[in-house]
């Protein structure tokens, strides 16, 4: 029972964890990027029929990363090059991939009745490791994405934070006149970041098909990429406070589960609002703002 | 003003033509799809009927949308809001047995209005004292209303056999009435044009509309003469929540009669593209939504003819979208220029900011 | 020997930068001064690669430079610190210097942070506690970092804007010292100010910008500071306007009274008072940024002050409603351009009130007054349905100023009122304020363009550093006038 709910919670964390890591990213260099939701949806489908059709995960993750990063480098084109209002275009990326994904879904496997599945992506084996009592559950239990997404979160601290490349990708966030006239490229660090994002979010949507539900429904994200944006804020862009975040989250989502299984009375609705409302008090309170980068949201065009 | 509206058609036309060449590429005949859009939109009179009672919601819907763009406060919650509105009156509805026909039905409107004002107020709240972006906030909150409407029909408004996750249904009394049965129409589309209307006259006639006008087009002027721009953000969402909220109410009076769990299909970002195309203009949100709720209509007609999935829709509604905002641009403006099709506004960037600087 | 030839640039309908030729050779201190608006920053922007000209090139020891490349600039060895400092202020001051040109492998802040220290001491700089961000640090310790970041390029070329503004007295000597030292290592210094005694005191060689060309170029031991100030300003006539003498009066319209704002931890405004009488044409005379904009809000009522008050009065009665303020920046602060002219009206608050009587917009009365105040302030425009955008600069500028007197004020506070108009259509405004004066109205005119407050004005104040001070008629000669308005004050 703490064994199911450990590991479940560690798989729901993941790809939320994996799309807030690519958010903070983008925000880090002044995009807010609604269209995360859209591109982690299409690295769920995109990941699946790839691996439908190839029968190879590899080349089903790789579809993921490449659909995720085909609907940021959109998304690119509209707010870097174009800097239209981030807001509206993220939105519209989001709605173009429900439609683009149920289309293709309903025209190749919604009317022929074939079973669109795929066997789960292996775990890795630990041999004696997995029967440690909860540490087992908790830590060698699961796939490959799940240490690459934990994996992530120091190598994403440690590149925004230790080094020049990161502090670069901040300040165009922070200023991106002034990094302009440093010489620094805003539009090249903003167009950086918003493919790392594209791959982070393709890999999340392809852990969804191939890892964790091994076949493919309709909206399958399910307001994850929303989640992953709350995420980001509760975690208030520090990438060990967006992985813990994530693994709340993933613990109000395994919580939630196992109470609608066990019948009880308690309302798991309130476990799948918490991530949004404990953001929103983050964002009401003290704090909040003040973490996030100033130019977030700002359209920036060069002279 | 000619090319403004001339935009949205031109917008339409890109976004038909890309759909066209994916169609192909899927293996449909674009022209088939057309017809059966068309026949299921237009194609009989139940079917015009229908598409009418499909654009409803997306009037109110565009309106909440369009009067807060209007005022450069980017309600991304109208989902929510219509959500909090449709629990306020589906709350309430059971109960209103013993009251006269239109009270009830108003007490319905009423009751969605304040449930929807309540959602969207607090989002002003946080944008105009906590200096909290109304984006996140408004996206938050539609989430939130998503799992109250979940928990209130599995839980306090549950229906008394608890067969299904549904409310209880209202009392006949707080039932809309109907036009023309066995079609559905009903009075909600009445109710929506008189607040297009409204919305109309607010925005274009008013001192308050001027106000809402002036700080979306110029946030700086506006706080330099004065214009009380903390209260006019509180006002604005609650405002733009009241008319989402209407709208929930009056599908739950018109058309569902109760609440249950996945109650908007996504009206409320449907409402993006319905505002966008109208060019936030209150008289164009009819039309627009009429031709939204048209394809939404149409989409079961060509599922059935060319198998085709009724969220190309969706595709349709995006790229409208992305084309119009790309046609707002300087870049854009330029290349119009160079072609001689229109002046271009202003060599200044356009204020689009989602926050603060 | 860094050349620029044939510089032109234009924004929107302005020319900022007329054909100009300008050059600086090794190991000289080159000022380049101008008044607000002559077009000394957009010369440097584009010497620095962050503005692309429009024509005309750049070159460094005669290899050309690619236009618009503030990265290519900076590898050639050309670095610009900005008048308002260009630093990252929720950074440290650590990282904003790893931005800069220090070799960075590695990423080690602390090696940042010695070599910053290093080059500091040798300059004379204090350097603020380790880790500190930029937003607690005072507008002198923002220059002093800018100045090491732009060093730390190792840079051939190093030009700055305005550097000396925030700086205290006591630290100018230092600076001007440290700019003597980088010299004589062989650089190019171009000094980019208004301070006339400064850039003597500097420079090697001066030229002089005057509204976008390029006027004259001399040798600072061959000039002083009356010639120069002569050079800045142009012809400038003087006379005391006998309109403005005729009509003034005895009742105070405007009472301003030891109004105190700091900002950043310095006064932006310094125990300012001042009087207006109707009928009378007032002045104040400054380069901007001497707290002349916040002075402008806080009468509009967009900014409070730390202390202090000011009230409008109409025959003896207070009231704010009679005061109208035309705003510096117009297209910002004053209009909104995809606006029609008539709803643009409706900003003002009197009118605002008199024409939406209950809320309700009467939009053929705005319309009838817009055409009307089109018809009488001769404003060319296609109608008052036109978007206030489709309007020349000017005639932007006579919609304010009609719009202004429309509200039938007592005071009219108006900043930089003609800045960017032609001859024609400054004379224009200017008509239509000495008939608001003429007709027992108080007009409180604050320019950075001195030509124009004393062809209007009888009684002018001169600003500096937030402080006022009145000029008699005696001390009205420009190169006077210049040194006052340099801050010399003695």
């Amino acid at each position: 029972m703490l064994n199911a709910f450990l590991s479940s919670t560690i798989a729901m964390a993941t790809p939320v964890l994996l799309a807030a890591l690519g958010e903070l990213l983008v925000e880090e260099t002044g995009i807010i990027n609604i269209g995360i939701e859209g591109a982690m949806l299409s690295g769920a489908f995109f990941a699946l029929a790839a691996a439908y059709f190839t029968g190879s995960i590899l080349l089903g993750l790789a579809a993921g990363i490449a659909a995720g990063v085909a609907i940021n480098a959109i998304l690119g084109v509209l707010v870097v090059n174009l800097s239209v209002n981030q807001v509206v275009a993220g939105t519209a990326l989001d709605i173009l991939a429900i439609g683009i994904t149920g289309v293709f879904y309903r025209r190749f496997f919604g009317i022929t009745g074939k079973a669109f599945m795929v066997s789960p992506m292996p775990r890795i084996d630990f041999g004696p490791l997995t029967r440690i009592p909860v540490l087992g559950a908790l830590v060698f239990h699961h796939n490959i994405l799940v240490y690459l997404a934990f994996a992530m979160v120091p190598v994403v601290g440690f590149i925004l934070w230790r080094t020049r490349y990161g502090l670069m990708l901040r300040a165009a966030g922070e200023r991106p006149e002034a990094a302009d006239a440093l010489g620094l490229g805003v539009y090249r660090l903003r167009w950086h970041a918003l493919v790392a994002s594209g791959v982070l979010s393709g890999l999340a949507g392809a852990y969804l098909t191939l890892a964790y539900a091994n076949t493919f429904v309709e909206n399958i994200s399910g307001g994850r990429g929303y989640v992953a944006l709350a995420v980001v804020i509760l975690g208030r862009w520090k990438p060990w406070e967006i992985a813990a975040a994530s693994i709340l989250f993933g613990a109000a989502m395994a919580l939630q589960f196992g109470l609608q299984a066990l019948g009880t009375q308690v309302p798991y609705q309130l476990f799948l609002a918490l991530p949004y409302a404990l953001a929103l008090m983050v964002l009401a309170g003290i704090g909040g703002q003040a973490a996030s980068p100033s130019g977030l949201g700002e359209p920036y065009t060069r002279l | 003003m000619l090319w403004s509206l001339l935009k949205s058609v031109v917008a339409i036309t890109i976004a038909a033509l890309i759909i066209a060449a994916v169609l192909i590429a899927l293996g449909a005949s674009p022209i088939g799809v057309l017809f059966a859009l068309c026949e299921g939109a237009f194609g009989n009179w139940y079917a015009l009927t229908d598409t009418v009672v499909k654009a409803t919601p997306l009037i109110f819907t565009g309106l909440a949308v369009s009067v807060a763009f209007s005022g450069a406060l980017w309600n991304i919650g109208a989902d929510g809001q219509l959500i909090a509105g449709a629990i306020a009156a589906g709350a309430i509805g059971p109960y209103l047995g013993a009251w006269p026909r239109p009270i009830a039905i108003a007490a319905m409107l009423i009751a969605g209005a304040i449930g929807g004002a309540i959602w969207g107020g607090i989002c002003g709240w946080l944008r105009a004292r906590r200096d909290t972006n109304e984006v996140i906030s408004t996206i938050m909150m539609n989430f939130v209303a998503a799992q109250v409407l979940s928990w209130t029909v599995h839980g306090p408004l549950m229906e008394p056999s608890r067969a299904y996750p549904q409310s209880r249904l209202i009392a006949p009394s707080a039932h809309m009435y109907m036009f023309l049965e066995p079609s559905r129409l009903n009075l909600g589309i009445v109710i929506a044009l008189l607040l297009a209307a409204g919305c109309y006259l607010l925005l274009f006639q008013t001192r308050l509309g001027f106000q809402i006008r002036a700080m979306g087009r110029n946030r700086r002027a506006a706080t330099f003469f004065g214009i009380p721009i903390a209260r006019l953000t509180i006002g604005l969402l609650a405002l733009s929540g009241a008319l989402a909220g209407a709208g929930g109410a009056v599908q739950v009076s018109a058309i569902t009669h109760r609440l249950y769990e996945r109650f908007s299909p996504g009206w409320g970002f449907e409402a993006i593209a319905v505002a966008l195309v109208a060019r936030l203009n209150p008289i164009g949100i009819v039309i627009s939504a009429l031709f939204f709720g048209a394809l939404d209509n149409g989409s079961q007609a060509m599922q059935r003819a060319q198998g085709v999935s009724p969220v190309l829709v969706q595709v349709i509604q995006a790229l409208v979208i992305m084309i119009l905002l790309a046609f707002d641009t300087p870049a854009v403006a330029r290349l119009r220029a160079s072609f001689g099709v229109g002046a271009p506004i202003s060599a200044a960037p356009q204020t689009g900011a989602s926050a603060d600087a | 020997m860094l050349i620029a030839r044939d510089i032109s640039r234009r924004f929107g309908r302005t020319l900022a930068l007329d054909r100009v030729d300008f050059e600086a050779a090794a190991g000289e201190i080159h000022a380049l001064i101008g008044e607000n608006g002559a077009g000394k920053t957009t010369l440097m922007n584009i010497l620095a690669g962050r503005v692309r000209p429009d024509s005309g090139e750049v070159s460094l020891d005669g290899a050309p430079l690619p236009a618009g490349s503030a990265s290519r600039a900076l590898k050639a060895g050309i670095a610009a610190v900005n008048q308002s400092p260009m630093l990252f202020e929720r950074f440290s001051w650590e990282e904003n210097l790893a931005l800069g040109g220090f070799d960075t492998s590695g990423f080690d802040l602390k090696k940042v942070a010695d070599r910053s220290r290093a080059l500091a001491e040798r300059l004379g700089f204090e350097l603020p506690p380790t880790g500190a961000s930029i937003e607690q640090r005072s507008v002198a310790d923002r220059v002093r970092l800018e100045v090491l970041r732009a060093l730390s390029f190792d840079p051939r070329v190093l030009i700055l804007d305005e550097p000396t503004g925030v700086l205290a007295p006591s630290e100018l000597a230092p600076f001007l010292d440290l700019l003597r030292r980088l010299r004589g290592e062989g650089r190019i210094i171009v000094l980019i100010t208004h301070k006339l005694g400064e850039a003597l005191a500097v420079a090697d060689r001066i030229s002089v910008l005057q509204k976008g060309r390029m006027v004259a170029r001399t040798i600072a031991a061959k000039t002083s500071e009356a010639e120069l100030a002569r050079l800045m300003i142009g012809q400038v006539a003087i006379s005391v306007p006998e309109a403005a003498r005729i009509t003034a009066t005895d009742a105070v319209a405007l009472k301003i009274s030891d109004l105190f704002l700091n900002r950043d931890g310095y006064r932006v405004l310094d125990d300012l008072s001042l009087e207006v009488h109707a009928g009378e044409i007032a002045g104040i005379a400054g380069v901007d940024g001497n707290g002349q904009t916040e002075l402008v809000e806080i009468l509009a009522g967009a900014r409070r002050p730390d202390a202090g008050d000011f009230s409008a009065f109409e025959n003896g009665s207070r009231g704010r409603s009679s005061l109208a303020v035309i705003p510096e920046t117009r297209d910002q602060d004053g209009l909104v351009l995809d606006m029609p002219l008539w709803e643009n009206l409706l900003l003002a608050g009197p009118l605002l009130s008199r024409l939406t009587p209950r809320g309700w917009l009467r939009r053929a009365g705005a319309i009838a007054l817009c055409r009307e105040l089109l018809a009488r302030f001769s404003i060319r425009a296609p109608g008052p349905d036109a978007p206030a955008a489709a309007l020349s600069g000017g005639n932007r500028q006579r919609l304010e100023v009609a719009r202004a007197i429309a509200c039938d004020p007592r005071v009219i506070v108006a900043h930089n009122v003609c800045r960017g108009l032609d001859i024609a259509g400054t004379a224009e405004v200017h008509r239509i304020l000495s008939a608001f004066a003429a007709a027992g109205g108080a007009v409180l005119l604050i320019s950075s363009d001195l030509e124009e407050l004393l062809a209007m004005c009888e009684r002018l104040f001169v600003m500096s550093r937030g402080r006022l001070r009145e000029t008699p008629v005696a001390e009205r000669d420009p190169s006077r006038l210049g040194l006052l308005m340099a801050g010399h004050w003695k």
